[in-house]
Protein backbone atom coordinates (compact mmCIF):
# COMPACT_ATOMS: atom_id res chain seq x y z
CA UNK A 1 0.00 0.00 0.00
CA UNK A 2 3.05 2.19 0.25
CA UNK A 3 2.87 2.63 -3.48
CA UNK A 4 -0.48 4.40 -3.17
CA UNK A 5 0.81 6.64 -0.42
CA UNK A 6 3.89 7.52 -2.43
CA UNK A 7 1.81 8.22 -5.47
CA UNK A 8 -0.51 10.56 -3.59
CA UNK A 9 2.53 12.29 -2.09
CA UNK A 10 3.95 12.78 -5.57
CA UNK A 11 0.70 14.18 -6.88
CA UNK A 12 0.57 16.82 -4.19
CA UNK A 13 4.24 17.62 -4.24
CA UNK A 14 4.04 21.04 -5.84
CA UNK A 15 0.97 22.22 -3.96
CA UNK A 16 1.86 24.57 -1.13
CA UNK A 17 1.40 23.06 2.30
CA UNK A 18 -1.81 23.92 4.08
CA UNK A 19 -4.33 22.27 6.31
CA UNK A 20 -6.72 22.01 3.42
CA UNK A 21 -4.13 20.20 1.36
CA UNK A 22 -3.47 17.66 4.11
CA UNK A 23 -7.17 16.99 4.57
CA UNK A 24 -7.85 16.36 0.93
CA UNK A 25 -4.68 14.33 0.59
CA UNK A 26 -5.74 12.13 3.45
CA UNK A 27 -9.19 11.76 1.96
CA UNK A 28 -7.86 10.76 -1.44
CA UNK A 29 -5.41 8.36 0.08
CA UNK A 30 -8.10 6.74 2.18
CA UNK A 31 -10.49 6.37 -0.73
CA UNK A 32 -7.84 5.01 -3.06
CA UNK A 33 -6.97 2.37 -0.48
CA UNK A 34 -10.60 1.50 -0.27
CA UNK A 35 -10.77 1.18 -4.03
CA UNK A 36 -7.75 -1.08 -4.08
CA UNK A 37 -9.28 -3.35 -1.41
CA UNK A 38 -12.52 -3.43 -3.31
CA UNK A 39 -10.78 -4.37 -6.54
CA UNK A 40 -8.91 -7.11 -4.70
CA UNK A 41 -12.16 -8.46 -3.33
CA UNK A 42 -13.33 -8.63 -6.93
CA UNK A 43 -10.38 -10.91 -7.63
CA UNK A 44 -7.61 -8.62 -8.80
CA UNK A 45 -4.01 -9.06 -7.74
CA UNK A 46 -2.80 -6.33 -5.39
CA UNK A 47 -0.34 -5.03 -7.95
CA UNK A 48 -3.01 -4.80 -10.65
CA UNK A 49 -5.48 -3.21 -8.29
CA UNK A 50 -3.01 -0.51 -7.26
CA UNK A 51 -2.09 0.24 -10.84
CA UNK A 52 -5.72 0.45 -11.89
CA UNK A 53 -6.50 2.83 -9.06
CA UNK A 54 -3.57 5.03 -9.99
CA UNK A 55 -4.33 5.06 -13.70
CA UNK A 56 -7.98 5.86 -13.14
CA UNK A 57 -7.22 8.73 -10.84
CA UNK A 58 -7.17 11.35 -13.56
CA UNK A 59 -5.59 14.74 -13.68
CA UNK A 60 -4.51 16.37 -10.43
CA UNK A 61 -4.75 19.83 -11.99
CA UNK A 62 -8.49 19.84 -11.39
CA UNK A 63 -7.94 19.64 -7.67
CA UNK A 64 -5.14 22.15 -7.84
CA UNK A 65 -7.39 24.75 -9.36
CA UNK A 66 -9.97 24.13 -6.63
CA UNK A 67 -7.29 24.60 -4.02
CA UNK A 68 -6.46 27.90 -5.63
CA UNK A 69 -3.19 26.76 -7.10
CA UNK A 70 -3.80 28.02 -10.57
CA UNK A 71 -1.20 27.88 -13.24
CA UNK A 72 -1.04 31.65 -12.81
CA UNK A 73 2.36 31.23 -11.25
CA UNK A 74 3.69 30.14 -14.59
CA UNK A 75 1.84 32.92 -16.39
CA UNK A 76 3.22 35.56 -14.09
CA UNK A 77 6.70 34.34 -14.89
CA UNK A 78 6.00 34.42 -18.61
CA UNK A 79 4.64 37.96 -18.43
CA UNK A 80 7.67 38.95 -16.41
CA UNK A 81 9.96 37.49 -19.04
CA UNK A 82 8.03 39.13 -21.86
CA UNK A 83 8.41 42.46 -20.07
CA UNK A 84 12.17 42.01 -19.81
CA UNK A 85 12.29 41.13 -23.51
CA UNK A 86 10.29 44.23 -24.31
CA UNK A 87 12.60 46.46 -22.27
CA UNK A 88 15.63 44.92 -23.89
CA UNK A 89 14.21 45.41 -27.35
CA UNK A 90 13.38 49.07 -26.68
CA UNK A 91 16.86 49.88 -25.37
CA UNK A 92 18.52 47.80 -28.06
CA UNK A 93 16.63 49.47 -30.87
CA UNK A 94 17.28 52.97 -29.44
CA UNK A 95 21.01 52.23 -29.42
CA UNK A 96 20.95 50.91 -32.98
CA UNK A 97 18.93 53.91 -34.21
CA UNK A 98 21.24 56.39 -32.44
CA UNK A 99 24.23 54.68 -33.99
CA UNK A 100 22.65 54.90 -37.43
CA UNK A 101 21.83 58.58 -36.96
CA UNK A 102 25.37 59.23 -35.84
CA UNK A 103 26.95 57.43 -38.80
CA UNK A 104 24.52 59.16 -41.11
CA UNK A 105 25.30 62.65 -39.79
CA UNK A 106 29.02 62.06 -39.47
CA UNK A 107 29.82 60.49 -42.84
CA UNK A 108 27.02 61.55 -45.18
CA UNK A 109 25.05 64.49 -43.75
CA UNK A 110 23.79 65.39 -47.21
CA UNK A 111 21.65 62.22 -47.63
CA UNK A 112 19.24 61.15 -44.94
CA UNK A 113 19.23 57.36 -45.06
CA UNK A 114 18.98 56.44 -41.40
CA UNK A 115 15.17 56.23 -41.58
CA UNK A 116 15.36 52.99 -43.57
CA UNK A 117 17.28 50.94 -40.98
CA UNK A 118 15.17 52.66 -38.30
CA UNK A 119 11.97 51.25 -39.77
CA UNK A 120 13.56 47.84 -40.07
CA UNK A 121 14.72 47.90 -36.45
CA UNK A 122 11.34 49.07 -35.12
CA UNK A 123 9.86 45.66 -35.90
CA UNK A 124 11.78 44.31 -32.98
CA UNK A 125 10.26 46.32 -30.10
CA UNK A 126 6.91 46.27 -31.88
CA UNK A 127 6.74 42.48 -31.94
CA UNK A 128 7.91 42.32 -28.33
CA UNK A 129 5.29 44.84 -27.33
CA UNK A 130 2.46 42.83 -28.82
CA UNK A 131 3.75 39.60 -27.33
CA UNK A 132 3.78 41.24 -23.91
CA UNK A 133 0.32 42.69 -24.44
CA UNK A 134 -1.06 39.33 -25.52
CA UNK A 135 0.22 37.68 -22.34
CA UNK A 136 -0.97 40.46 -20.08
CA UNK B 1 -17.95 4.72 -21.94
CA UNK B 2 -18.47 8.39 -22.67
CA UNK B 3 -16.45 11.17 -21.21
CA UNK B 4 -18.48 13.99 -22.50
CA UNK B 5 -18.29 17.65 -21.62
CA UNK B 6 -22.03 17.69 -21.42
CA UNK B 7 -21.95 15.35 -18.44
CA UNK B 8 -19.13 17.34 -16.90
CA UNK B 9 -21.36 20.33 -16.59
CA UNK B 10 -23.79 18.29 -14.52
CA UNK B 11 -21.39 16.49 -12.24
CA UNK B 12 -22.30 18.72 -9.33
CA UNK B 13 -25.94 17.73 -9.66
CA UNK B 14 -25.11 14.06 -10.09
CA UNK B 15 -22.98 13.99 -6.97
CA UNK B 16 -25.46 16.10 -5.01
CA UNK B 17 -28.19 13.66 -5.92
CA UNK B 18 -26.20 10.72 -4.61
CA UNK B 19 -25.40 12.52 -1.37
CA UNK B 20 -29.05 13.57 -1.14
CA UNK B 21 -30.11 9.93 -1.09
CA UNK B 22 -27.79 9.18 1.80
CA UNK B 23 -24.54 10.36 3.31
CA UNK B 24 -21.65 8.87 1.41
CA UNK B 25 -17.89 8.91 1.14
CA UNK B 26 -15.76 9.41 -1.94
CA UNK B 27 -15.19 5.92 -3.21
CA UNK B 28 -18.79 4.95 -2.58
CA UNK B 29 -19.95 7.77 -4.81
CA UNK B 30 -17.61 6.98 -7.67
CA UNK B 31 -18.66 3.37 -7.46
CA UNK B 32 -22.34 4.29 -7.41
CA UNK B 33 -21.89 6.35 -10.54
CA UNK B 34 -20.25 3.46 -12.37
CA UNK B 35 -22.83 0.96 -11.18
CA UNK B 36 -25.88 3.07 -11.95
CA UNK B 37 -24.66 3.97 -15.41
CA UNK B 38 -23.67 0.37 -16.02
CA UNK B 39 -20.08 1.54 -16.52
CA UNK B 40 -21.06 3.81 -19.36
CA UNK B 41 -19.77 6.71 -17.34
CA UNK B 42 -16.98 6.65 -14.80
CA UNK B 43 -15.84 9.59 -12.80
CA UNK B 44 -12.14 10.16 -12.30
CA UNK B 45 -11.13 10.54 -8.68
CA UNK B 46 -9.39 13.80 -9.41
CA UNK B 47 -12.62 15.21 -10.79
CA UNK B 48 -14.65 13.87 -7.91
CA UNK B 49 -12.56 15.54 -5.22
CA UNK B 50 -12.45 18.76 -7.15
CA UNK B 51 -16.26 18.74 -7.20
CA UNK B 52 -16.38 17.99 -3.47
CA UNK B 53 -14.20 21.02 -2.84
CA UNK B 54 -16.43 23.18 -4.95
CA UNK B 55 -19.66 21.95 -3.38
CA UNK B 56 -18.29 22.36 0.09
CA UNK B 57 -17.13 25.88 -0.62
CA UNK B 58 -20.59 26.74 -1.85
CA UNK B 59 -21.98 25.21 1.37
CA UNK B 60 -24.11 22.77 -0.58
CA UNK B 61 -22.60 19.82 1.27
CA UNK B 62 -20.74 19.37 4.52
CA UNK B 63 -18.41 16.66 5.70
CA UNK B 64 -17.81 14.67 8.84
CA UNK B 65 -15.58 11.79 9.76
CA UNK B 66 -17.06 8.35 10.03
CA UNK B 67 -15.73 5.00 10.96
CA UNK B 68 -12.20 3.87 10.38
CA UNK B 69 -11.69 1.69 7.36
CA UNK B 70 -8.79 0.69 5.13
CA UNK B 71 -6.27 3.48 5.11
CA UNK B 72 -7.89 5.73 7.70
CA UNK B 73 -11.11 7.44 8.66
CA UNK B 74 -13.74 7.77 6.02
CA UNK B 75 -14.82 11.30 5.23
CA UNK B 76 -18.54 11.35 4.69
CA UNK B 77 -20.57 14.05 3.04
CA UNK B 78 -24.08 15.14 3.78
CA UNK B 79 -26.26 17.55 1.88
CA UNK B 80 -27.21 20.88 3.44
CA UNK B 81 -30.53 22.68 3.22
CA UNK B 82 -28.99 24.95 0.64
CA UNK B 83 -27.80 21.90 -1.25
CA UNK B 84 -31.29 20.47 -1.36
CA UNK B 85 -32.70 23.70 -2.70
CA UNK B 86 -29.93 23.91 -5.25
CA UNK B 87 -30.52 20.34 -6.36
CA UNK B 88 -34.21 20.98 -6.81
CA UNK B 89 -33.43 24.03 -8.87
CA UNK B 90 -30.93 22.24 -11.12
CA UNK B 91 -33.40 19.40 -11.62
CA UNK B 92 -35.97 21.88 -12.84
CA UNK B 93 -33.40 23.57 -15.02
CA UNK B 94 -32.31 20.28 -16.50
CA UNK B 95 -35.87 19.33 -17.35
CA UNK B 96 -36.26 22.52 -19.27
CA UNK B 97 -32.88 22.20 -20.97
CA UNK B 98 -33.72 18.68 -22.01
CA UNK B 99 -36.98 19.80 -23.54
CA UNK B 100 -35.25 22.51 -25.50
CA UNK B 101 -32.47 20.29 -26.80
CA UNK B 102 -34.97 17.58 -27.62
CA UNK B 103 -36.77 19.99 -29.92
CA UNK B 104 -33.72 19.91 -32.14
CA UNK B 105 -32.37 16.43 -31.57
CA UNK B 106 -35.42 14.26 -31.82
CA UNK B 107 -36.50 12.33 -34.88
CA UNK B 108 -33.11 12.33 -36.57
CA UNK B 109 -32.25 8.62 -36.44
Amino acid sequence: MNKIKNHVDDLFEDIPKSEERETIKQEIYQNLEEKVYDLMVQGKEEEDAINKAIVEFGNIDEIKSELGVFSTNKDVKRIERAKIDLNFSIWGSILIIVLMVFINMYYSPSTIWFVYPTFAVLWWPLSMFYRWRKLK
Amino acid sequence: MIRSDIIRGHLESIILRLIYENDQYGYEISKQISVRTDNRFQIKEATLYAVFQRLEKKALIESYYGKVSHGGKRKYYRITMLGKAYLKETAREWKETKEIIDLFMEGLD
